[in-house]
């Protein structure tokens, strides 16, 4: 990698620092391409609001589908037949 | 008696739950349901441990997070890491020749009501059900699961070095995802 990253190497660094800490190379590449590159900017930040938005309480949105109902029966008839044993 | 009623209840009760968390996570609904099937067996088999200290749902799901890393580990071994080239012309797509983005980025708003939250979490799972079934799960493991990339490596058996290519790829999938399904302005602002 050149000294300055290019944004498609940006968006991978900033990937990276989602998982690990990286390198100090990387890391002051990465800042001096956020630096002068409002794009990578916006990628950086919108990065951690899909983080955000991923990790809000699974689930806890009621309005999304449950178990259908043949699936609940198949489950009930499961558990009956572990209870029955 | 006691306890066949525990089990039931447990289905009536959580059963919805357990399904949403965990078709979130395997963006399956078959997988989905075995997930919620296995769980309950489990805890049917193991309720004598269960002290009551938390409460069933919190005890459920604690069961359920390793039913869903189970499974994901059984399904990957059965699904190739996909072909370098093609997740590379998704990217090439997103890049001009230089290394700049082809399209400038528009920023987010903020979502400001619970309706609006679960809009946005409607498409954001939708497009994640697009992603391709090894990055799905490893991204899944990673945002949803919260488990940390050397853990997921170990659990699924691919490196280090495709786990970060996969989740990068997954990254810029969904944001492109999210915005052509106008995450942007409307919904946000």
């Amino acid at each position: 990698m050149r000294w300055m990253p290019t944004c498609r190497d940006a968006t991978e660094l900033a990937s990276r620092e989602m998982d690990q800490r990286l390198s100090l190379l990387d890391r002051m590449g990465l800042k001096m391409h956020l630096a002068i590159c409002r794009n990578c900017r916006r990628f950086a930040v919108q990065l951690e609001e899909m983080r955000r938005l991923f990790r809000l309480e699974t689930g806890a949105d009621d309005n999304a589908a449950g178990l259908d109902p043949d699936a609940r029966r198949r489950i009930e008839a499961e558990l009956q037949k572990k209870l029955d044993v | 008696m006691r306890n066949d009623l525990d089990a039931h209840t447990w289905l009536a009760e959580h059963g919805d739950y357990l399904f949403r968390v965990a078709r979130r996570q395997l963006h399956s609904d078959e997988l989905a349901e075995d997930a919620v099937q296995e769980t309950l067996l489990a805890a049917l088999g193991a309720r004598e441990r269960y002290a009551g200290d938390a409460s069933p749902r919190t005890w459920l799901t604690g069961i359920l997070k390793h039913k869903i890393v189970d499974l994901i580990r059984r399904n990957v071994r059965e699904v190739e890491i996909p072909r370098d080239e093609e997740g590379e012309e998704a990217i090439d797509a997103l890049f001009k020749r230089d290394g700049h983005w082809a399209e400038p980025l528009r920023p987010w708003g903020n979502p400001q009501t619970e309706a609006e939250l679960g809009q946005l979490r409607r498409v954001l799972d939708d497009c994640a059900d697009r992603l391709k079934p090894v990055m799905a799960q490893v991204f899944s493991l990673r945002e949803v699961a919260g488990m940390e990339t050397e853990e997921i490596c170990k659990e699924l058996g691919i490196t280090p070095t495709n786990c970060w290519v996969l989740l990068h790829r997954a990254r810029l999938f969904l944001r492109e995802c999210l915005e052509s399904n106008g995450f942007s302005g409307a919904v946000l602002s």
